[in-house]
């Protein structure tokens, strides 16, 4: 995953709030954490605030929910007409969930309580450095079930281009090299070469993103790729003749040809950090698991003030029937449902 | 002589790895073991105490899940909530011994008997 952490350009981050002191420990809390990376401005009213954002772009602008005339969430009501495209946070030293909600629907990515403590400052800060330096990723963006992953190895080797095509699902992530309209590395779970290339293109179902080329850490494929695609072909057919009727061909867990029948996914919702569905598969409320994505996220968010556990990945919850996870990653949302029992074909 | 919740919690919920527990009872009072001094039991109270809200955010009300384990980074935060009001938090590090122990501690811990 190329993290825009690594781009070291200098962000900048509007504090609105108008307790003054609060201003200040910011200012004296997170100019350290950001490394020199965040510019930091701070208004204790709202007109400060426009004054300053008439000046100077901001990359977030932080909001305090409880300000005296216009209130946070009219501001970010605001600022979302103003400058739609402006990443915003509300911030409150009392949540509560209408003021969340209000906050979510007024244009924030976040919601979030005012921090308390060194380890809640430091938590919020990761919060916010993650969302300031998410960014969609350059390229094409596809879904194997709308746009055939093979017609886009085709494109990209007709073309000669150089390219990465990430292939994944909520439990593999492979990569597809081609180099000057070459195939010359795949690699996905435990594979890797062609029979990494065969799995990938065998998986059920999943996203796709290309990506810029990059030097893979081995050549270890050859040939022509009409050959491959071809090859990749018939394998599919060939363990799909072995499968049993309306399993997948592949384990989308682990690439491997199932030896089981797995067990039986009811639900799929991907979205980007956001929020922005991205993908969705027999899911009758995206908009309501979309919320419940970003409602685990701030909780989590809340667990990692109490204890020092690092960054959050998913919520997992064991039903009667199944299991449902909740991933909820800073570049990444994702609501899977599954059942124990496979549905007999 | 210790109550049988404390007592289940220094036998059963403390192997290598274990960073905190906690039940909390019917009655809204909470026993807390601290077993990391970075995880206090004023905070594994706090923990417990936020169970609500965290059910509330998964919706989980109407899903009735058996448990449910909050994963992070560098660790795990497993919650089992019984039908009689008991509710039991376990913290626990990542690749640790402590962690293939959650889901046998859950199961044991929903069919204790603990009263109220």
């Amino acid at each position: 995953m190329a993290s825009a952490k690594t781009n070291q350009t200098l962000r900048q981050v509007l504090f609105v709030d108008d307790e003054q002191n609060f201003l200040l420990v910011v200012r004296e809390v997170f100019g350290p954490l950001s490394a020199g990376h965040w510019q930091i401005h701070a208004a204790s009213t709202t007109d400060a605030a426009l004054e300053l954002l008439k000046h100077q772009k901001m990359d977030l602008v932080v909001v305090d929910v409880n300000m005296p005339l216009l209130d946070g969430i009219q501001f970010l009501n605001l600022l979302g007409k103003r400058y739609p495209d402006l990443k915003k946070v509300s911030l409150t030293a009392f949540a509560s969930e209408e003021k969340r909600s209000a906050s979510l629907a007024a244009g924030a990515e976040l919601f979030i309580e005012k921090p308390h403590s060194d380890e809640g400052f430091k938590s919020v800060f990761a919060m916010l450095d993650d969302l300031i330096n998410y960014a969609p990723q350059q390229g094409f963006q596809g879904m194997l079930r709308r746009v055939g992953l093979q017609d886009v190895i085709q494109m990209e080797c007709l073309g000669r281009n150089s390219s990465v095509l990430e292939v994944y699902n909520e439990h593999v992530l492979g990569r597809i090299y081609i180099e000057n309209g070459s195939i010359i590395h795949a690699a996905g779970g435990e594979l890797v070469g062609e029979r990494a290339l065969q799995r990938l293109l065998a998986l059920p179902g999943g996203s796709f993103e290309l990506v810029p080329f990059e030097l893979p850490p081995e050549n270890t494929i050859s040939g022509p790729w009409e050959f491959l695609l071809m090859e990749a072909a018939r394998v599919r057919d060939e363990l799909a003749s072995q499968t049993i009727p309306g399993e997948p061909v592949v384990d989308p867990k682990t690439l491997a040809a199932p030896t089981t029948a797995a067990v039986r996914v009811v639900e799929t919702v991907i979205c980007s950090g956001l929020g922005k569905p991205l993908f969705d598969a027999d899911c009758a409320d995206v908009n309501g698991r979309v919320t419940l994505l970003k409602n685990v996220a701030q909780q989590a968010a809340q667990l990692a003030q109490i204890f020092p556990l690092g960054s959050f990945d998913r919520l997992e919850l064991l039903l009667p029937d199944g299991r449902i996870i909740a991933q909820a990653r800073a570049d990444r949302l994702v609501f899977v449902r599954v059942a124990n029992n496979p549905v007999s074909a | 002589m210790k109550d049988p919740a404390q007592q289940w919690l220094i036998d059963r919920a403390s192997p290598p790895g274990m960073l905190a527990c906690g039940l909390r009872r019917p009655n809204g009072k909470c026993v807390c073991r601290s077993i990391e001094e970075a995880y206090p039991a004023a905070k594994m109270e706090k923990v417990l105490g936020q169970f609500p809200g965290l059910r509330a955010a998964a919706d989980t009300d109407k899903l009735s899940p058996r448990w449910c384990t909050w994963a992070f980074e560098q660790g795990q935060i497993r919650f089992v909530e019984r039908p009689d009001g008991w509710l039991l938090g376990l913290v626990v590090r990542m690749e640790s011994d402590a962690l293939p122990t959650l889901d046998p501690l859950s199961i044991e811990f929903l069919a204790l008997a603990l009263g109220n």
